[in-house]
């Protein structure tokens, strides 16, 4: 009996796929990409620097992202831009919450207690904004620094305008558009791929 | 990667006695595979996103559609694809 021919439009979508993963990989294609749509560094002074949540372990271990969000936070508070850092970050399914797991660390890194804010409520990109722009207002101020990743800023801007606020974009670089190794292009590549996919979501529901 | 193919190349010609024509087919058949993978993994997706809207609605509970980014799944997507792919062949 006659062996079952190959599928040809999965050879053909195969074909796609592998030419796409090579040049992901092993070209400096996604980088280009990426500084293409990622925000541009340009802090200046504000009411209040705004760190946004990025997980932490069950056992309160930040995740690398949250970590370098905090720490640009944390540079930002340090070069006298702001008088408040307002930490944001929940529980991630019984985790401690991250919001107050960052204010630790920041009161260990001899941050004043007065200068910290921390709201640890909001789960998504939305109720972040929501929250911070209460805790802002409340601080009497309405400019705010807004710490996230480069990837993720486009959008969090648009929800924290939305709520009321300037935004004064601070973004920071959790994988370098430079990353020469393909692992590491493909990681850019994906937090490319998944925050495109994020935005066209929002747009759909009319959220964006 | 060269190295090791071309060794592979050598052992399975004199070696195993394998023949050059039937390599052209393993390419197309790898290519198969790539694209299976491709599909299971946007079905999973998609798949995994309806669920965590689903369940979100049905438990009033928060879960985050970022475990679907779990790199995991692209793993287990890809062996889907190997067991669709060999089910055919077995099924001749």
């Amino acid at each position: 009996m006659a062996r079952r021919p190959p599928l040809r439009a999965a050879a053909f979508l195969g074909a796609l796929t592998l030419t796409a993963f090579a040049l992901l990989a092993y070209t400096p294609l996604i980088g280009a990409i990426s500084q293409r749509l990622d925000a541009v560094p340009d802090p200046g002074p504000a009411d209040a620097i705004v760190v946004l949540g990025a997980g932490s372990a069950r056992d309160g271990v930040l995740s690398s992202s949250s970590l370098r969000r905090f720490v640009g936070g944390l540079l930002l508070y340090r070069r006298g831009l702001a008088p408040r850092l307002i930490l944001m970050g929940p529980t991630y399914q019984g985790s401690p919450i991250e919001a107050e797991t960052r204010a630790a660390i920041a009161r260990e890194l001899g941050i004043p207690a007065s200068a910290i804010v921390v709201e640890g409520g909001g789960l998504t990109t939305r109720q972040e904004a929501e929250l911070a722009a209460a805790r802002v207002r409340t601080l009497g101020g309405r400019r705010v620094l807004l710490v996230t990743s480069a990837q993720h800023m486009h959008r969090a801007r648009r929800f924290f305008e939305r709520a009321g606020l300037e935004v004064v974009p601070a973004p920071v670089i959790e994988v370098s558009p430079r990353a020469e190794s393909p692992d590491g292009r493909l990681e850019l590549a994906r937090l490319v791929i998944q925050e495109a996919l994020a935005r066209l979501y929002y747009r759909v529901i009319g959220q964006l | 990667m060269a190295v090791t193919s071309a060794l592979v190349w050598v052992i399975g010609r004199r070696g195993l006695g394998l023949r050059s024509s039937a390599l052209r087919p393993a390419l197309v058949r790898l290519l198969e595979w790539a694209g299976l993978t491709a599909v299971f993994y946007a079905v999973n997706l998609f798949a995994g996103f309806l669920a965590v809207l689903a369940l979100r609605k049905l438990t009033g509970s928060f879960i985050s559609i970022y475990v679907n980014t779990d790199a995991t799944l692209a793993l287990l997507s890809a062996f889907q694809a190997l067991v669709f792919q060999w089910w055919r062949a077995e099924s001749e």
